[in-house]
């Protein structure tokens, strides 16, 4: 293409985006927040925990266009003023016909249920802390590029999300080497409240990769070569008036030259029942292993039993309390008290 | 004197009464659209998935855009038990979850019918729900048929 094709075409994408935003009706902008507070009792030892605060804005930009931001502010030790702000999510999004739309930015990685549902949002959390697969560093959490989605498709609301973006390792503005992550996943909604769903996860890990939370959610080893992984993920979700039950499974296989490949799972279920209205009680179990051969991940198998209730003051407040076992292989036995009151402002 | 079986018959048809004398007490709820995009009539399976964001555009293209009376008024809570079977407080859950997802855009909520009203004759796309008594009929469009449900 020569010089003056690509101005040409530059100008014509520029007036086409001029336009669209000519038109654009700059209406239905919403700030909303959440923050939760928590008090745990563990190992003898009682602490007050302040939680984070998650502002979120949306605003539809033109009739096609709209904007979501999530922004975090947590504490954080290794900062000057003890405290951070991350980007959580910038999701610029394009719908270009019916139910079907183009994502771009900075997403969380729609690869299960709770990651493409809940985000920061403490007030809709089931229980008080997210599933113990989000802390092994098997979950990709957020994944900075671009997506095709479709929702509520058909009968059975079909919805598809297909993703590539800067892979593990990679920051937001830059990705640390050639390879994109490929994120396929589907779901439907075969009857009110049901949802089953699965996807697939592929990328190819540079080594020296560290793990942030950027992308992972808990610590990984450092590689000192290059890794292959694929996430095998299913998750079933029943959210109904009295009965809820979410259950997510991944299986995570890595693999290198040298190595060869590892097999490593994790899972965990969540039941509750609603009574008298404003109260539900509930259980989860969680559960990982991973292979003998596994040098990506810390080979943390563990078990858990949960048991809590929710007292649900209304849609913007909600009070959790909750007893946990914990069998580590790093750790060892732990037993912890929580109980959590998280807002949405 | 009465036996026990007459005393928990009177029983039980005093609460059937006092629950058909609260179902006549709900307001009868009715559609109204703008006359870009909405159609000309609905069935109330096509209502519940328009109301609960599952569709983004008509069938001309034009987008949705609900209006709703805000959930502390009487009708407010009328259509959450009508249209989505759930409580007010249920219903801005709902909503600001599905939202905060990012799958769809918030509906607009108002205190009164004239302004709902307003609103929904003004912005292309737009469908709410009101109070059949107090509307004009002929704006209303029919849902399986019929103006109120």
């Amino acid at each position: 293409m020569n010089y003056f094709k690509k101005v040409f075409w530059g100008i014509f994408i520029a007036i086409c985006i001029i336009q669209n935003l000519a038109k654009a009706q700059v209406h239905n902008t919403q700030i909303r927040g959440f923050v939760d507070v928590i008090a745990a009792y563990q190992q003898e030892k009682s602490s007050f925990i302040l939680g984070e605060q998650d502002l979120f804005i949306t605003s539809d930009l033109s009739d096609r266009l709209s904007f979501l931001g999530e922004s975090v502010f947590k504490y954080s030790a290794p900062s000057p003023t003890l405290f951070d702000v991350s980007i959580e999510r910038i999701v610029l999004k394009y719908n270009y016909s019916g139910n079907h739309n183009i994502l771009i930015g900075k997403h969380h990685t729609p690869i299960n249920y709770w990651n493409d549902t809940y985000h920061h949002g403490r007030v809709f959390f089931p229980t008080i802390y997210r599933p113990l697969m989000f802390s092994t560093g098997i979950i990709p959490l957020h994944t900075t590029g671009l997506s095709l989605q479709g929702l509520n498709l058909g009968k059975y609301r079909f919805g598809y999300d297909i993703m590539i973006g800067n892979g593990l390792g990679s920051s937001d503005v830059v990705d640390n080497n050639i390879f994109k992550s490929l994120t396929a996943a589907f779901h439907f909604k075969p009857i009110d409240g049901l949802r089953v769903g699965a996807s697939y996860y592929r990328d190819i890990i540079s080594s020296s990769t560290l793990a942030t939370h950027q992308h992972h959610g808990g610590a990984v080893n450092n590689l000192s070569r290059t890794l292959q992984q694929e996430l095998l993920s299913g998750s079933i979700a029943y959210f109904k008036s009295k009965w809820e039950f979410l259950s997510e499974a991944t299986m995570a296989f890595n693999h290198t030259d040298s190595t060869g490949s590892s097999q490593n799972s994790v899972v965990y279920a969540y039941a509750g029942y609603r009574i008298k209205d404003k109260f539900i009680p509930y259980v989860r179990f969680d559960w990982s292993e991973y292979g003998n051969n596994e040098i990506y991940f810390k080979k943390d198998n563990t078990t858990s039993y949960l048991v809590g209730l929710r007292y649900q003051i209304n849609y913007l407040a909600v009070v959790k309390f909750e007893y946990e076992h914990v069998r580590s292989n790093l750790t060892g036995l732990v037993d912890k008290y929580t109980a959590q009151f998280a807002i949405g402002f | 004197m009465m036996n026990g079986a007459n005393k928990i018959f009177l029983l039980v048809v005093f609460i059937a009464c006092f629950n058909s004398i609260e179902s006549i007490a709900q307001d009868a709820l009715g559609v109204i659209g703008n006359a870009k995009g909405v159609p000309a009539s609905l069935t109330f399976v096509e209502l519940k998935n328009v109301m609960k964001g599952e569709k983004q555009r008509w069938k001309d293209g034009t987008k949705i855009v609900i209006a709703l009376m805000k959930t502390n008024t009487p009708i407010g809570q009328t259509s959450a038990k009508k249209i989505y079977n759930m409580s007010g407080d249920e219903l801005n859950r709902f909503w600001l979850a599905l939202v905060f997802q990012g799958k769809t855009s918030a509906p607009t909520f108002f205190n009164s019918m004239s302004e709902l009203e307003a609103f929904v004759a003004q912005t292309p796309g737009a469908i709410g729900i009101v109070k059949k008594e107090n509307t004009n009929e002929g704006k209303l469009i029919p849902v399986d048929g019929k103006k109120e449900f």
